[in-house]
């Protein structure tokens, strides 16, 4: 057959793209729910809550992250609703004061160091400008873990260093040396 | 149909190959290998937990710059300075040291009390102390005026403070201005002002961000500096106070002697006739010091200040001993306070002061130090285990107080170098400290500073408790500002022994983190000074 080495040679070329784009995320990465089905529509929605309701800065400056069990508890002893999902929560874990291990989606790598204090406050960002629109989700998507480095995927959406450099750039904070996110 | 050969396979795989390039998957495994080696087992990572910001002072040296430490579960993590008052490098890296492999942790401390005791009746007994000023070094004066034959011996500068906002040419023999000698933020916010001329047979890196480097022969600093006092005695016909040798010394013979040319050495003391000169000494040189008073920079750029307050008590201690006025052989036991270390004495001056079979006794992290000559190396705390105040920097006008609060706690064997010297010599216990903040608050002068707020309080209006728990977390006194002279001893020097420490001596000294190292080689962060 004529061009018959052609057609090998682009055949494993396609059949490279294909897994390459198609098939290597679905590979890479796991997915897992979260233990507990939150709806951050119905707080921050008809709950008329913000998010430092619950995602809090301490006194020092320092950010608290995902509350823990006994700030979800302070509002959800009894249940507030008539949903499965609270009945759910309230008995697996506000009742037995389990906490819940929720996975962080913009948990960074530990060498990494972000200040929420110096972008929120001193800089005025929005949350949106890097978590996008989760605080408006019905439900929490699966957390997607890489299976050879363990961190989440979302680390690679707007969160990477190539974003943090271009953000700073783009705000005119130059100077930016190692030490000021890697400690 | 055409059978499937080994040429096919070749080629679908060099396909398949040129593919995956144009594919996310090659480089995000790289990527992801990479992420995945930095959590192989036996790689030390910070536990997560709760994150907490402390305050301290950094003890590595003199300049005790103020520290915020990111804590998580009370396991310091990171180091950083305040705005406008960045840490150096090896301040970066502090909380690293206390996991040096090479430190000592382990002491004879039985032993060597044993040892010290049996001899400290019939034999004098001497505390070198590596930085006076201290809480501790007050300890060490008062045990050694306590004990029959005690000397207190300090590595104590003939420079008593520096205004570096008066100094507009800054001659240095061999300082490291921009290597660990001052504050870094003071030093960085008034290079701007001054010239600085470096003096030095090697190109250190002072030399290299000097304004002008004179690379002169080494050991021909004191001609260079009767060479300056030459030119400036003819020229402008002052310097009735500078030894008689200095007509000697022509711009000739100095460049001779130094290897400068001779056109550099009037210019340069031509550049420091005008004002604003101060000049400095990797050691003190006297000759080199009381060019200061020939250029009348005492009382201009050298300041005197006033002493931080202590109890009345403690006045009777005994005096500060320069080494060259021991008399030779007759130190029997010798107690080092290596610690903390901000200028030292080489071991050929000590030597000879020393009786036959002499007790040395260093209380140091490392052997790399006197350790090498010592009995007994007995462990000390480090930075940031270590409870000890900082004396005021060289470059502070004002006198000041501040602690340096342990971030971790210190071994089980770790000794504490001012207590045991105190018990040894009888001193009842006390803690030293806290007596010394009262006796500051009671004297009423001063603010209290607290870096969490920014705020400074009278400390009149501060009750003794409040001002003992404010410095415990992160405070400072500072002194009002009210100029006193400078004393008459001001740049006569106290020791010529005494040899002021770079970044790359302590280096050399005793463990410092490799990444402290690497940073202070590698990172602009010095070179910004």
């Amino acid at each position: 057959m004529k061009h018959r080495s052609t057609y090998v040679f682009l055949s494993g070329v396609l059949i490279a793209l294909g897994a390459g784009w198609a098939g290597f995320p679905y590979a890479i990465y796991e997915s897992r729910p979260q233990p507990v089905d939150f709806s951050h529509k119905v707080h921050t929605g008809a709950g008329g809550m913000k998010c430092d309701d619950c995602h809090q800065l301490r006194p020092d400056g320092t950010f608290a992250g995902i509350p823990r069990l006994e700030k979800c508890a302070g509002c959800h002893a009894a249940a507030m609703g008539s949903t499965a999902e609270e009945k759910q929560f309230i008995d697996g874990y506000v009742t037995p004061k389990r906490e819940v291990a929720w996975s962080v989606y913009a948990r960074q790598p530990g060498n990494v160091y972000f200040p929420h204090g110096a972008h929120v406050k001193q800089a005025g960002l929005s949350c949106e400008r890097c978590h996008g629109k989760h605080g408006q989700t019905e439900t929490l998507r699966p957390y997607q873990e890489d299976r050879i480095s363990g961190y989440s995927r979302d680390i690679w959406r707007g969160l990477t260093m190539g974003d943090c450099v271009a953000c700073h750039e783009q705000h005119g904070i130059g100077q930016q040396g190692c030490l000021d996110c890697h400690k | 149909m055409r059978k499937t050969t080994r040429r096919d396979i070749f080629k679908f795989a060099a396909g398949s190959a040129a593919g995956l390039v144009f594919t996310p998957a090659p480089w995000r495994l790289i990527t992801d290998t990479a992420l995945w080696s930095e959590n192989w087992p036996g790689i030390p990572r910070p536990a997560r937990g709760q994150t907490r910001t402390r305050f301290t002072h950094c003890a590595l040296c003199s300049a005790g710059c103020a520290v915020r430490a990111r804590c998580v579960n009370d396991q310091p993590v990171s180091l950083s300075g305040l705005a406008g008052s960045p840490l150096c490098a090896f301040g970066l890296a502090g909380h690293q040291l206390p996991y040096h492999t090479g430190r000592v942790k382990t002491g004879a401390i039985e032993e060597a009390l044993a040892a010290i005791a049996q001899r400290r009746s019939h034999d004098a007994v001497a505390v070198l102390d590596l930085r006076p000023g201290r809480t501790a070094s007050w300890t060490y004066r008062r045990a050694m005026a306590a004990l029959p034959r005690g000397f207190y011996l300090a590595a104590q500068s003939a420079i008593p403070a520096v205004n570096l906002d008066q100094v507009r040419t800054l001659l240095s023999f061999g300082a490291p201005v921009l290597d660990g000698w001052g504050t870094p933020s003071t030093v960085l916010a008034a290079r701007s002002h001054f010239r600085l001329i470096q003096a030095e047979p090697l190109e250190s890196h002072t030399a290299m961000l000097a304004d002008l480097w004179l690379p002169l022969r080494k050991g021909s600093e004191q001609a260079l500096a009767l060479g300056i006092a030459h030119v400036l005695m003819q020229e402008q016909n002052a310097g009735a106070s500078f030894p008689a040798e200095a007509t000697a010394y022509s711009p000739a013979r100095t460049a001779q002697l130094t290897g400068l040319p001779e056109a550099q050495i009037v210019s340069v003391a031509r550049e420091l006739a005008p004002g604003g000169a101060l000049v400095l000494a990797s050691q003190e040189w006297p000759e080199i010091l009381q060019l200061n008073r020939l250029l009348g920079s005492v009382a201009h750029t050298i300041v005197g200040r006033r002493e931080t307050p202590v109890p009345a008590s403690w006045k009777k201690a005994a005096p500060v001993t320069a080494i060259e006025a021991v008399p030779d052989g007759s130190i029997g036991v010798l107690l080092i306070d290596e610690s903390v270390c901000d200028g030292y004495l080489p071991w050929n001056a000590i030597e000879p002061k020393l009786a036959p079979a002499p007790l040395v006794v260093t209380f140091a992290s490392s052997r790399a130090g006197y350790g090498r000559y010592a009995r007994f190396t007995l462990p000390t705390a480090v930075y940031p285990e270590m409870t000890d105040d900082i004396p005021p920097a060289l470059d502070s006008a004002a006198a000041t107080f501040r602690l340096a609060t342990p971030l971790v706690a210190a071994p089980a064997g770790a000794v504490e170098p001012a207590r045991f010297i105190a018990q040894l010599a009888g001193l009842p216990p006390a803690d030293a400290l806290r007596e010394r903040t009262d006796a500051i608050q009671s004297s009423g002068r001063g603010v209290l500073r607290t870096y969490a707020d920014g705020k400074s309080i009278p400390v009149k209006g501060v009750k003794p408790d409040d001002f003992w728990k404010v410095l415990n977390e992160g405070g400072c006194w500072v002194d009002a500002p009210d100029p006193v002279e400078p004393p008459a001893s001001a740049c006569q020097s106290s020791s010529a022994a005494v040899v002021a420490m770079t970044w790359e001596m302590r280096l050399a000294r005793g463990p410092m983190s490799p990444l402290l190292s690497k940073l202070y080689e590698e990172s602009n962060l010095r070179v910004r000074l």
